[in-house]
């Protein structure tokens, strides 16, 4: 056995030495920073989508309820037009509203909390 | 770890790192440095999950091994030409590329783990501790595979 062990480390294996090879390296890095920017800028433009539309959601919920308790309508009056049959319609499920109202609000909650995921 | 820290690391690891898998690719010396190449991109993307609990060689070494098998899954490693042995440099007499021959054939005979283990012990000099911790087997079992090796080894190089 000690033949082989000397044998071993004797002709242990030599490199060529190649200067491109870091050179490939940092080339193949910074194509990974390309694709990682790139993936980055996807996310935030989804996050801010996100945010956007949550808030939007949010904005139009808080409005539908404050119109719904504050102007009820007359459920024997009102019965002709769009905006009279959404009145009427938030009207009869004003107790229902909040419901969405606030799980938009915990959703953006928690995508505000949430850090960025970087890569 | 910042691009300038990593590249300066891997300086210091890319002639070890080559040494390793050109072993482990049995002389193929286009192959290991694809390897080589492949396993720096993935030990890059994944430098920020990098603690420190080990020595970065450690773990770029880990990182190289895992993309040998998964290259050795993905092609079997019976066609690596036996002639990028004779290219070595530095082997300039016929004596030395012989003997070159004789252990990437040799090499090329053992099993994945016995060979990664006498790879790194008698070419990298790593300690059993450290190939256990690259190989991710106990210590007890690269003993074991380093002594099969051996024995496979002495079966194929005539001394």
């Amino acid at each position: 056995m000690k033949e082989i062990e000397d044998f071993l480390r004797e002709n242990r294996p030599i490199t060529k030495d190649d200067p491109t090879f870091i050179l490939e390296t940092q080339r193949r890095m910074q194509q990974v920073e390309g694709i990682k920017g790139e993936v980055d800028r996807q996310r935030r433009h989804g996050r801010v989508a996100l945010i956007l539309a949550l808030a939007a959601g949010l904005a139009l919920g808080v409005f539908a309820t404050v119109i719904a308790f504050l102007y009820p309508v007359d459920v024997e009056s009102a019965s002709e037009g769009i905006v009279q049959s959404v009145r009427l319609f938030l009207q009869s499920y004003r107790q229902y509203l909040l419901m969405p109202v606030a799980l938009l609000a915990i959703t953006l909650g928690i995508v505000l909390s949430r850090k960025p995921v970087r890569l | 770890m910042t691009q300038e820290r990593f590249i300066a690391e891997v300086r210091q690891q890319q002639e070890p790192l080559r040494r390793f898998l050109l072993a482990l690719c049995a002389g193929n010396g286009a192959l290991a440095d694809d390897i080589a190449q492949d396993a720096l991109v993935r030990a890059y993307v994944a430098s920020g999950s990098f603690l420190g609990l080990s020595k970065f060689s450690t773990w770029l070494f880990r990182i190289a091994y895992n993309c040998y098998i998964d290259n050795c899954r993905k092609s079997c490693p019976e066609d690596a030409p036996l002639q990028e042995a004779v290219g070595v440099q530095s082997a300039d007499s016929s004596d030395r590329i012989f003997r070159y021959q004789q252990l990437y054939q040799a090499l090329e005979k053992l099993p994945e783990k016995e060979k990664a283990a006498i790879a790194l012990f008698y070419f990298e000099d790593r300690s059993i501790k450290e190939i256990s911790a690259i190989l991710d087997m106990p210590q007890g079992t690269v003993k074991y595979q380093l002594s099969m090796g051996r024995q496979h080894l002495k079966q194929h190089i005539q001394l």
